[in-house]
């Protein structure tokens, strides 16, 4: 009974959590529940837009929401920017000559955090990419002989400029497997934005003025509760066969991996959760294929790229629409 | 441009190889004509594939070709050579230009490869003229090839313009379109040919038949035929028989008859007639004499022998009745021997009322197809010179003034029936008949009965003119009017004074008409007889097909009344009469039924019999009468040849007949039965043929009488598959509506539970996919909200409720359940509120939504 209560409790942080980032980032509800998924589902995000759409004030705010350990602090926020000149060592840490002590020793870089904001993913050289991306898979920094754990909670919110852009690194499909999501930032809608406009300093108290409504436990618990998230078997189903069809079509040069599908079920639940259930629905499938999947296949086409998955997601939906109603068995 | 420039050489040089046959000027040279149109063709191809101008080019093309043509013709020495090489050369310039031109069109020119199908056509239809030989099948293998070939250019040429020419496969592609476009043709050409066969055939026999009426250029076609030739190459009378410019006579033998003297004193030669058919009507449009089946009191016996059980007679007293002659009538006896006479028809002088077909003797069955046996009431007037011209014959004279009186009692037509008189004496209102009329009556002023007016209707005719030359001839080619409208029978009777049978007859029928005799027009044949080795016998070639007029008398019937003249230009062809078959014998008794019993040691058969003819009396028993019947003397017959009597056996089904004299004395009445007419005979009855009914051919029979009933039940069978696909398409076309139905009383009627929240859900899908609201790529919620704002429902609740039941472990709480029947009827009566009836009937008659819906979903595994 306790569980349950602790259960409900921590879903309607996670709803505040949402509402919060909700009063700095107006008309983002989706992302924000987008960029918690990934946090629940122990994976990172990677956002992608246009400069000025809102994507760093996300990731601060969502760092500023979240309590640290003591329950005073914030969560561990660090923030690079990266840049063409960036090394890895600037992400990692070094290894520094203490005049004191007459040692070497270990000055942990950025990634030491809970909450990384790494900008402009796209900008810094492949060498640095995939430094940062190796600490995501591993969730540990090895320098050396010494290997060093990240913390318990670490987050990456990755932003990067649309590839097309100039001084870009783009990252490589095995890079981008790493983002549990990507998803698209895109500009407010108008009256949102009128808001926003006619009420900028507002907004920009807010996001001086977070307020921290959960704590680190609070999403550590989270993490872990996600797995008892009940998913119907028809539903793995639907995902394998999403799975499988991407291998089928034709369009699709590189289709899904086997690790796609098994993040797509990670963050299946940690949405559902996301959404104040505990049981995932045909809905979550179809809200989260495009920013689970899309960023992972390579398609022949720019058209293919609009209308494959779509097709694909059709039938599928189609399928599971028809079904009748099969008593669930966990 | 190779599709396109192949098959027109090919149809070119076919054209200028037919042509050649019709004009000299080509001189048979068409191989080397076809190779300058090609040349023309691929130079203009290859010339215009550079873009240059056509009209310059092509004019500066004409005026060089111009000016060697002068160069040749002037330059050339000797008279001779000159004329031909400048003629093949400016046929080689001629075919050039036309190729050249077609070259060009074909490949630059949209309407050209229509027009130049157009003029190929006009060219066949010239070629098609010029040939002589009418026939379907000619003229439209004539004409197959042009409209191949029109089909193929049209649809080639469009196929090429709207040809990506950077398309992969690109031959392929084409030779795959060409190779299914020409099958698809050929096999409709094809299908139309064999479906319209039997058609064609008949329409060909039509145009051999009465070519007259086709009216073909050079006016040699105008033709016709007393006689036609059916399918099978027997031969009957015409249908109608119309006025021609000419008429065609064929020496082939028809049948052979033997007729009974007419007269008590067996001297006097018999009549000259065989009758076919009556012409009463004549039609003005056509100028043809036609036969009328609703003709007034109608007196013509047309029996098919060929459907008439062997030895058993058909009569039919009506026309006996109908023929109003009473007196100076009697029955004789003829019997026809069929050579080309189609089997199923019927001659016989009038008035015939009798028809039994007869076994034609074995030896002679090579030689004569089939024969009957006819009966007839005929006229002791009727004679072969009853009315011919006596020419000076003081005999002759006598014979014909001795049956004159007696016919100039009839005064008048007092008290004959109106109606009748009427039919008999139509005439259409016209200023040409009217001419007839007059004439008429000049000729008749003196003669006071229709006797007298007869013969001064035939004196007319054997008149001389005012040079001592007869003023009407015989002649089978008396050519036609220069003006196709014109009355025939007026230019025969006022100008060309020339005609045939069919001429005399019309004229003196108009004639006899005019005066208010009834008459009408018989046509059948004409007796010859040629010599005096077989007294009775008579042959029947084709050319003694023949028409004359039958003039009514009260009380004496219909009389024959000839006035064509004799052909004095042409003797009668030495036509030698053959061996008649010697079959004498009249079948006075003729029995048909089952063998009960079989004594070969005395050639004694027991025969149940059923069916009866004795005496030319036809009897039938209701219950088999057995009778023995002695068959020493009988030859068998099976199938056509002749068995042993090994062949009988029990239960066996036969025809015998009976010849003897001994029979001839027995005497029968229609009141007696089959039984009583046994117990007057002496028994065993002595037969002379039997005929075994084979079972087989009975079977065969029966056979093609079950597939009469089969064609019959195909119509049957065209109905029901009619109804049936119909009923399937009105099913198809319900569909939609039907399955509406059913999902919606299921979603409906269901207890409210998970299985009810499923029946709403296919409901509603099945409904909105229905009206074409189809979810497309949205998650339910999506899909839900979009219609809630369209429609004004509550979907989404329902939607995600159903989630909820459909994957979780949670139950929905009772008052959900209680929810969903007010939803389901609510949301319904929203959505029916938002589209009118008339956009859900046309959507619920769109059965692809329906397929879409119940598409099998192609996933390679279902379900986990």
């Amino acid at each position: 009974m306790e569980h349950e209560t602790q259960m409900q409790e921590a879903l309607s942080k996670i709803n505040a959590l949402a509402d919060n980032i909700g009063t700095v980032i107006k008309g983002k509800r989706e992302q924000a529940e987008f960029v918690i998924t990934a946090l629940l589902a122990k994976g990172h995000i990677l956002m992608e837009d246009n400069p000025g759409t809102g994507k760093t004030v996300m990731a601060k705010t969502l760092a500023s929401s979240i309590a640290g350990n003591g329950g005073h602090d914030s969560a561990n926020f660090k923030r690079i920017q990266f840049t063409p000149d960036l090394l890895p060592m600037d992400l990692l840490g070094t290894n520094i000559f203490e005049d004191d002590k007459k040692e070497f020793i270990f000055k942990k870089g950025p990634l030491f955090c809970n909450i990384l904001l790494a900008d402009e993913i796209n900008r810094a050289s492949p060498k640095v990419q995939s430094a940062l991306l190796e600490c995501m898979a591993e969730n540990q920094i090895t320098m050396g002989e010494t290997t060093y754990k990240l913390e318990n909670l670490f987050f990456t919110i990755a932003t990067q400029n649309p590839i097309e852009m100039e001084g870009t690194y783009p990252l490589p499909a095995a890079q981008l497997d790493r983002f549990f999501l990507k998803i698209h930032f895109g500009y407010a809608d108008e009256e949102t934005e009128l808001s926003i406009y006619k009420n900028y300093l507002g907004i920009q108290h807010n996001l001086e003025n977070v307020k921290q409504v959960l704590g680190m436990e609070d999403i550590l618990f989270l993490q872990n509760q996600t797995e008892s998230v009940f998913i119907h078997d028809e539903l793995i189903a639907g995902v394998r066969n999403i799975i499988w069809a991407t291998r089928k079509q034709p369009d699709i040069l590189l289709p899904a991996s086997t690790r796609s599908g098994i993040t797509y079920l990670k963050c299946l639940k940690a949405y559902a959760l996301v959404k104040g259930r505990n049981y995932v629905t045909e809905n979550d499938l179809k809200t989260l294929s495009t920013p689970v999947l899309l960023h992972r296949l390579i398609f022949r086409t720019k058209d293919a790229k609009d209308k494959a998955l779509a097709a694909i997601l059709d039938v599928e939906l189609n399928r599971l629409n028809k079904l009748s109603i099969q008593v669930a068995h966990s | 441009m190779l599709f396109l420039g192949l098959p027109t050489i090919v149809l070119v040089g076919w054209f200028i190889y037919t042509g050649n046959n019709f004009y000299s000027i080509l001189e048979n040279n068409f191989i080397a004509q076809t190779i300058y149109f090609s040349l023309g063709l691929f130079t203009a191809f290859i010339f215009y594939a550079y873009k240059f101008r056509f009209f310059t080019t092509t004019i500066l093309l004409a005026f060089l070709l111009g000016i060697l043509y002068s160069i040749i013709k002037n330059v050339t020495v000797g008279e001779f050579d000159a004329f031909f090489a400048s003629v093949h050369f400016l046929i080689f310039s001629i075919l050039f230009i036309v190729g050249w031109i077609t070259g060009y069109g074909l490949s630059r020119s949209t309407i050209y490869s229509i027009i130049w199908p157009l003029l190929m056509c006009t060219c066949q239809i010239i070629l098609v003229g010029k040939t002589s030989d009418i026939k379907a099948s000619t003229i439209i293998a004539s004409f197959a090839p042009v409209l191949l070939y029109t089909f193929y250019i049209i649809y080639t040429a469009a196929l090429i313009r709207n040809t990506d020419e950077n398309k992969k496969d690109l031959k392929w592609y084409f030779s795959a379109r060409m190779a299914g476009f020409l099958s698809l043709l050929l096999l409709l050409l094809f299908a139309v040919f064999s479906i319209f066969q039997p058609e064609f055939k008949a329409i060909e026999k039509e145009w051999g038949g009465s070519k007259g009426k086709e009216g073909k250029e050079g006016g040699q076609n105008n033709q016709q035929s007393m006689t036609h030739e059916n399918k099978d190459g027997s031969v009957s009378n015409n249908n109608s028989m119309s006025l021609s410019g000419s008429l065609n006579k064929s020496k082939k033998l028809v049948f052979v008859a033997r007729l009974d003297n007419f007269f008590p004193d067996s001297t006097t030669p018999n009549p000259l007639y065989f009758t076919s058919d009556y012409y009463t009507k004549f039609d003005t449009a056509i100028q043809a004499f036609e036969i009328d089946p609703n003709m007034p009191d109608n007196d013509l016996f047309k029996p098919d022998p060929s459907k008439i059980p062997l030895f058993f007679a058909m009569t039919d007293s009506s026309v006996v009745a109908n023929s109003f002659a009473r007196l100076d009538r009697r029955v004789v006896n003829a019997e026809v021997y069929k050579v080309l006479l189609s089997p199923d028809a019927y001659l016989a002088p009038a008035t015939a009322f009798f028809c039994q077909p007869i076994s034609v003797p074995p030896e002679y069955k090579e030689q004569y197809k089939s024969a009957y046996r006819a009966k007839m009431w005929v006229s002791n007037l009727n004679s072969a010179y009853f009315i011919y011209n006596p020419a000076g014959n003081q005999a002759l004279e006598d014979f014909q003034e001795e049956r004159f009186q007696q016919l100039r009692k009839v005064t008048n037509y007092q008290g004959v029936d109106k109606k009748f008189l009427d039919y008999y004496t139509y005439m259409p209102a016209d200023n040409d008949y009217d001419s007839i009329r007059i004439l008429a009556q000049e000729i008749t002023a003196k003669a006071k009965t229709p006797m007298d007016k007869m013969v001064a209707i035939r004196d007319y005719f054997l008149s001389k003119d005012a040079f001592g030359q007869p003023l009407f001839a015989y002649s089978d080619n008396p050519g036609i009017p220069g003006l196709p409208s014109a009355s025939k029978l007026n230019y025969f009777l006022f100008q060309n004074r020339k005609g045939y049978c069919a001429y005399f007859a019309g004229a003196t029928l108009f004639m006899l008409r005019a005066l208010g005799i009834p008459s009408r027009v018989s046509s059948g044949f004409l007796t010859v007889n040629r010599s005096n080795k077989n007294p009775g016998w008579y042959w029947f070639y084709e050319d003694q097909a023949h028409a004359w007029v039958q003039v009514f008398f009260p009380g004496y019937g219909w009389m024959d009344f000839d006035t064509t003249i004799p052909d004095v230009n042409t003797e009668q062809s030495p036509q030698p009469d053959g061996t008649p078959p010697l079959n004498l014998q009249q079948p006075l008794f003729v029995a048909d039924g089952t063998i009960s019993s079989l004594d070969t040691l005395h050639k004694i058969i027991s025969l149940s019999v059923k069916k009866l003819l004795f005496h030319d009396q036809n009897y039938t028993a209701s219950t088999a009468v057995d009778i023995s019947l002695e068959i020493s003397l009988a030859s068998i017959i099976r199938d056509t040849g002749i068995v042993t009597m090994q062949s009988l056996t029990k239960n066996m089904h036969i025809t015998a007949a009976s010849y003897a004299e001994v029979l001839k004395n027995i005497k029968a009445t229609s009141t007696d039965s089959v039984a009583s007419i046994f117990k007057k005979l002496t028994q065993p009855v002595p037969v002379d043929e039997i005929k075994i009914i084979d079972e087989t051919a009975a079977k065969e029979t029966a056979k093609k009488e079950s597939e009469n009933a089969k064609s019959f039940d195909w119509i049957q069978f065209a109905k029901i598959a009619g109804m049936t696909i119909l009923f399937l398409i009105l099913l198809l076309f319900l569909f939609p509506l039907i399955t509406w139905l059913i999902f919606d009383t299921q979603a409906k009627s269901a207890i409210p539970g998970n299985k009810k929240a499923f029946l709403i859900n296919r409901a509603l899908s099945f409904y909105l996919n229905q009206l074409g609201y189809k979810n497309k790529v949205r998650s339910p919620h999506e899909y839900a909200l979009s219609l809630d704002q369209q429609f004004g429902t509550k979907i989404t609740t329902f939607s995600d409720l159903y989630q909820q039941i459909k994957y979780s472990k949670q139950e929905a709480s009772e008052a959900e359940k209680n929810s969903m029947q007010p939803f389901y009827s609510n949301t319904i009566k929203n959505i029916r509120g938002k589209i009118s009836l008339s956009k859900r009937t046309v959507a619920f008659l769109n059965i692809n939504r329906s397929f879409q819906f119940f598409k099998k979903i192609k996933t390679d595994t279902h379900g986990a």
